[in-house]
């Protein structure tokens, strides 16, 4: 009898494929931290995940790299972010991420620390009641 | 006071050549675009030719995966709302303003519009569509409905450039883009704005061009070489295309007073309707042959007065059949003997593209001083009987042009154009 949590019958690997192909055209050190999270779960791991997505949408390129902006950046003001930008990092994140963000939730973000503290939150397993 | 539109700068992505000086080479030397193209990677299905646009590849999607001739630049921030024919307009329009003498800012304040015509992007929308059901609603890509509804060329467009004149988009099918053309030539004569820019595209995907075959109006014929055959007794149907082509308009005096070349003289388009059929054209052809009529009084000539008509004829049986005896009507029962051809034979049926980009090719015409010939016709169909079909270009200047465009649901669309004065 084939087991039901087989790695090749269970559907998490076909995620973990598509999830790869999602960020095949990140620097491979961001690659590799998105590897570290989806084996250990540390929300540390994906820090530099969430600079290179926001990277990969903002507008206008930043003359330096996003890593050397303190954390109290802000997304629209300070690093030229428009609402359409804003979104696409969403849905990227929703795909990549398996989570859900709310349009509520999304208003709160407002700096680079905010959307670091928010993805964690999301991604962290809900505590046991 | 009459005010004239003339052309002064036109850019092309084309099957046949991504400049001027190639396009014009392709057509004097009757040079095709033509490649063989596996749809959907089925290689059991009978159409196999495509008119193809070198060097530029969407693999998927996804905007990262694109590319395009190392000549061109697209924005980073129009790219991610772009659908491919997006892309391939934004490579036109480049060539565009700069033979005008323009820069993106001088298109600012109000004094220029924007029509455009594309019927969309097929390829992203389904994608878009299948990611609605595959996530039961619950996501979606942001810019999966701006890069391809009908609308997303004026929408990108207009945004990038910063138009604050008249915007628009024009949806009449095959006759798209020559509606933007002749409504952009009203918007001059009447004093609304100074200068329009008219770009019309297609996306060049199996979604937009084999979707035709389901109305068995694709050629089957397998042979890059004689696919796209109009007026030919054995054509078999139309060869698919994309692309993007743009033209600047301008009223004279603007053009003059700024010191830009002009490169023709619009003056005077028409349109009828077929009253007919939702696809197949008139048998006799009674709308284009109307169309035709309303465009020379218009621009107030005799049907003698006409060198050279740029055929719509995609090679189809019927519509070509149509086209020919609406052509007789009008010319050959009035002893006038224009030459004619079909540039179709060379790029393929451009679909929403193709009005402005055989408007474009005529413009070429004039400002060079040549006659495209007709590409790939060897048995003329004894339906053209009275046309004066030459098989070679011609190296002789005309004077006055008409380009012909119909679409589905029987909209025929002509533009006159005559040579710089």
């Amino acid at each position: 009898m084939e087991s039901s949590s087989s790695p090749s019958n269970d559907p998490a690997p076909a995620k973990t494929n598509s999830s790869r192909d999602k960020m095949r055209h990140f620097p491979q050190e961001v690659q590799e931290a998105f590897r570290t999270f989806e084996a250990t779960r540390n929300p540390d791991a994906l820090d530099p995940v969430i600079l290179a997505i926001l990277d990969d949408f903002i507008p206008k390129k930043t003359e330096v790299p996003l890593s050397t902006f303190p954390g109290s950046t802000r997304l629209i003001e300070d690093l030229g972010f428009d609402s359409l930008a804003i979104t696409e990092v969403v849905f990227f994140s929703e795909e990549l991420l398996n989570i859900s963000i709310g349009n509520e939730e999304l208003m709160q973000v407002r700096t680079l620390e905010d959307l670091r503290g928010f993805i964690r939150k999301k991604v962290s397993p809900a505590p046991v009641a | 006071m009459v005010r004239l539109p003339v052309i002064t700068g036109l850019g092309f992505v084309t099957s046949i050549g991504h400049d001027r000086s190639t396009v014009v080479s392709s057509l004097r030397e009757l040079r095709h675009g033509f490649e063989p193209h596996q749809f959907l990677n089925n290689p059991d299905l009978p159409v196999k030719v495509a008119g193809t646009l070198k060097g530029f590849s969407f693999p998927s999607p996804s905007w990262r995966d694109w590319s395009w001739p190392a000549q061109f630049s697209v924005d980073r921030e129009l790219l991610r709302g772009l659908p491919p024919h997006g892309v391939y307009a934004m490579c036109a329009m480049q060539q565009a303003l700069q033979e005008a003498g323009l820069k993106a800012a001088d298109l600012a304040g109000g004094d220029t519009g924007l029509f455009c015509a594309s019927a969309g992007s097929p390829y992203l929308l389904s994608h878009f569509v299948q990611d609605m059901h595959a996530t039961r609603g619950q996501r979606g890509n942001p810019m999966g409905i701006i890069s391809s509804i009908a609308g997303t060329l004026n929408f990108n467009l207009a945004a990038f450039y910063k138009i604050s004149g008249a915007v628009c988009g024009f949806v009449s099918a095959c006759a798209s883009s020559s509606h933007a053309l002749g409504y952009a030539m009203d918007e001059i004569r009447l004093g609304r704005q100074k200068r329009m820019l008219v770009v019309g595209a297609e996306d060049m995907t199996d979604e937009s061009i084999l979707s035709f075959a389901s109305l068995r109006a694709l050629s089957i014929n397998s042979d890059p070489g004689s696919a796209s055959r109009p007026f030919d007794r054995r054509r078999d149907g139309f060869v698919g295309t994309g692309g993007a082509v743009a033209l600047v308009v301008e009223e004279a005096g603007l053009a003059r007073e700024r010191g830009a070349r002009i490169q023709a003289e619009l003056v005077g388009w028409g349109q009828a309707g077929d009253g007919h059929s939702v696809a197949a054209s008139h048998p006799e052809g009674a709308g284009l042959r109307e169309a035709m009529r309303r465009t020379l009084a218009d621009g107030g000539v005799e049907p003698g007065d006409v060198d050279y008509v740029n055929a719509h004829a995609t090679s189809t049986p019927a519509g070509d059949r149509s086209e020919a005896l609406a052509l007789n009507a009008v010319f050959t029962r009035n002893n006038a003997r224009p030459k004619v051809s079909s540039t179709k034979a060379l790029t393929g049926h451009g679909l929403s593209l193709a009005g402005a980009m055989e408007a474009a090719f005529c413009v070429l015409a004039l400002d060079e001083g040549f006659i495209p010939g007709c590409a790939h016709l060897e048995q003329i169909d004894p339906i053209c009987e009275g046309l004066d079909l030459p098989l070679r270009s011609l190296n002789e200047a005309p004077s006055l042009v008409l380009n012909n465009s119909s679409g589905f649901g029987g909209s025929n669309v002509c533009h006159l154009l005559r040579k710089a004065g």
